[in-house]
């Protein structure tokens, strides 16, 4: 029971923390048109941050050069903005190409970042990582941590959700909308095209970095194999899981897909063989099942079939 | 400056590589219209059978190579018609995700097969050879070797073959090419064993020059999809410019910078050409 109920925990913690990642997704790729394949550097971009505003100035045997030992909110709006940031970077250059061109170049800047961050041991000592990530101390609440971190967590997926369904919903969301039906007919109207989505890929990077912090705050360490280009696959896996186009969906999809690894990961391994063998049978069994959705896609027949009702 | 020539030579070898890695992937997003992420896979697959029939069965080295490419082709034609084939109509961008989902299976099944560590194949040690102060093995030179070979046959088999002529056609306007009685099943059929073939062929290059582990293909299908953006996806000719640019650029870097940026190169090269050129790439929207 007390095992279930850890999973049940451990799986709204990070359900919801990669749900935030999924409905960024989900805005870019199913509102905005556009497929973002390095979401793990805008992820991977708030968590540095915050380890790095947070963190205490190097010493010893440290390699990092910058540590501002500032509180953990400031931590969390740097990751924000840092984020941000990186999507300007970006996005500048690369979102005046269009689909699979600008799949492969974010892709390609998220392997930089990664490389970057491996190899300048000054902002993160390298592949060892930044250790003991400074986080909120949890006993104030009076609960334990996990309870606390996995209820952060919702709350930052809540507000994710609130704060994207309001934005769709004003008229600059039906100019998202339209700009994605029909660009021409959008930009004979008179949006500009190439600004506003250049505005939904930086706003939907915000949250990312917030969500990169939290992640930082729970497993108190970043490292570069942290954020790997598995971080991107797993979302999309997840979007395409739940369907797109819907917030309950990416949600849905998320927890799912998060829940479908805790179980595996739960499961106790006789031999290192034998862990291996359910690791590899973990991403095969992942690979198939993003293929037949892809393939018979049942849950956007489902959206449909409630929309004409 | 020998210093700079030799990491020069490497880069070639590098290119060379490259190249082989890389025609299979634009042949497919050619004529197939879509970004095969899981073609690195292949070359994983193809490496790992030669291992397989090399070290563990005993067989030579020529013949499990040959068996190695031979099967991938099949593998690759199999994969394009269970996987791909019915969800053409839905578009590139669905389909180079349910490629990623191949990519997890292939290597989730190589992983469970093979399972972690380092292999290597069951040759004699590379015999270096030397001229004016530069330094080249015999397996490198066999690399060039190929890649030179394979550019030429293929160019003569697309210009001088009716298959490969259907290819072309399919790649440039696959309605026209329908319309104008190309068996359009047939020849998508012929690219699937082509450019999974290639694959192989790439794969067991692979298993010569470099060791073997099953996370080995993720880390080409970086560097397949620089040289592929540099190419501009349009022609076969430009894969071997764009391959020895991106081969020789990441080598020779290694002179100024920390060899930890090495695969970084490749992509420094391709975003520089982005923004210089982007109107090269955007030529070739979809349509």
């Amino acid at each position: 029971m007390n095992t279930i109920a850890q999973i049940a925990l451990t799986v709204l913690m990070f359900g919801s923390l990669f749900s935030v990642l999924t409905l960024s997704l989900n805005l870019q790729y199913a509102r905005g048109g556009m497929i973002n394949f390095g979401t793990v550097a805008y992820f991977a971009a708030g968590a540095y941050a915050y380890a790095i505003v947070t963190q205490e100035p190097p010493h010893g045997l440290d390699q990092y050069l910058v540590g501002l030992n500032a509180p953990w909110w400031a931590g969390f709006i740097a990751a924000g903005f840092a984020a941000m940031a990186f999507a300007f970077l970006t996005g500048w250059p690369t979102l005046r190409l269009r689909g699979e061109y600008l799949a492969l170049t974010t892709f390609a800047f998220a392997e930089m970042l990664n490389s970057l961050l491996v190899n300048e041991r000054g902002i993160g000592n390298g592949t060892v990582g930044l250790a003991n990530v400074e986080r909120p101390d949890a006993a104030i609440l009076g609960l334990s941590e996990n309870l606390v971190y996995a209820g952060a967590a919702f709350l930052l997926m809540l507000a994710t959700a609130y704060a994207f369904g309001r934005l769709l919903a004003s008229p600059y969301g039906r100019a998202v909308d339209a700009i994605r039906d029909d660009e021409v007919a959008a930009e004979a109207i008179g949006k500009d095209v190439a600004r506003l989505r250049f505005q939904v890929f930086v706003i939907s990077s915000i949250p990312i970095g917030f969500a990169g912090a939290l992640y930082a705050m729970i497993t108190t360490l970043v490292n570069p194999d942290l954020f790997s280009a598995e971080v991107t696959f797993f979302v999309w896996i997840a979007l395409v899981l739940g369907g797109e186009r819907t917030i309950l969906g990416a949600v849905v999809g998320t927890m799912a897909l998060v829940g479908f690894q805790e179980v595996i990961r739960a499961i106790p391994f006789e031999s290192v063989r034998a862990a291996e063998i359910a690791a590899a049978a973990e991403d095969i069994v992942t690979g198939a099942l993003f293929i037949v959705i892809l393939r018979w896609q049942p849950f956007a027949a489902l959206a449909r079939r409630r929309h004409s009702a | 400056m020998t210093l700079l020539a030799q990491y020069a030579l490497t880069g070639v070898v590098t290119g060379c590589f490259l190249i082989l890695a890389t025609i299979g992937f634009s042949l497919t997003r050619q004529v197939e219209g879509f970004l095969n992420i899981a073609h690195a896979e292949m070359l994983g697959v193809s490496a790992f059978i030669t291992w397989g029939l090399n070290a563990v069965a005993g067989w030579p080295i020529v013949p499990s190579g040959i068996v190695a490419i031979v099967a991938t082709a099949f593998i690759g034609l199999a994969i394009g018609r269970i996987v791909y084939d019915p969800i053409r109509k839905l578009g590139p961008a669905v389909v180079l995700i349910s490629s990623v989902g191949v990519a997890y299976v292939i290597a989730g099944l190589m992983h469970a097969v093979i399972g972690t560590g380092i292999r290597t194949l069951d040759i004699p040690l590379a015999t270096t050879y030397k001229a004016f102060g530069l330094r080249i093995t015999n397996y490198q030179m066999i690399v060039v070797a190929l890649a030179a070979l394979t550019g030429v046959s293929l160019a003569l088999f697309l210009n001088r073959t009716k298959t490969g002529l259907a290819i072309r056609a399919m790649s440039t306007n696959p309605e026209l090419a329908a319309s104008r009685g190309i068996d359009v099943r047939q020849t998508s059929r012929a690219t699937w064993l082509l450019s999974s073939g290639l694959a192989g062929l790439a794969g067991v290059m692979l298993a010569l020059i470099a060791t073997l582990s099953t996370d080995i293909a993720f880390h080409q299908i970086l560097q397949i999809l620089a040289v592929a953006i540099l190419a501009g996806l349009g022609s076969l000719y430009s894969v071997i410019v764009a391959g020895l640019i991106v081969g020789i650029a990441m080598d020779v870097s290694v002179f100024w910078i920390p060899a930890g940026y090495r695969p970084l190169i490749a992509f420094a090269v391709v975003i520089i050409a982005l923004l210089v050129r982007p109107e090269g790439l955007s030529m070739m929207k979809r349509s």
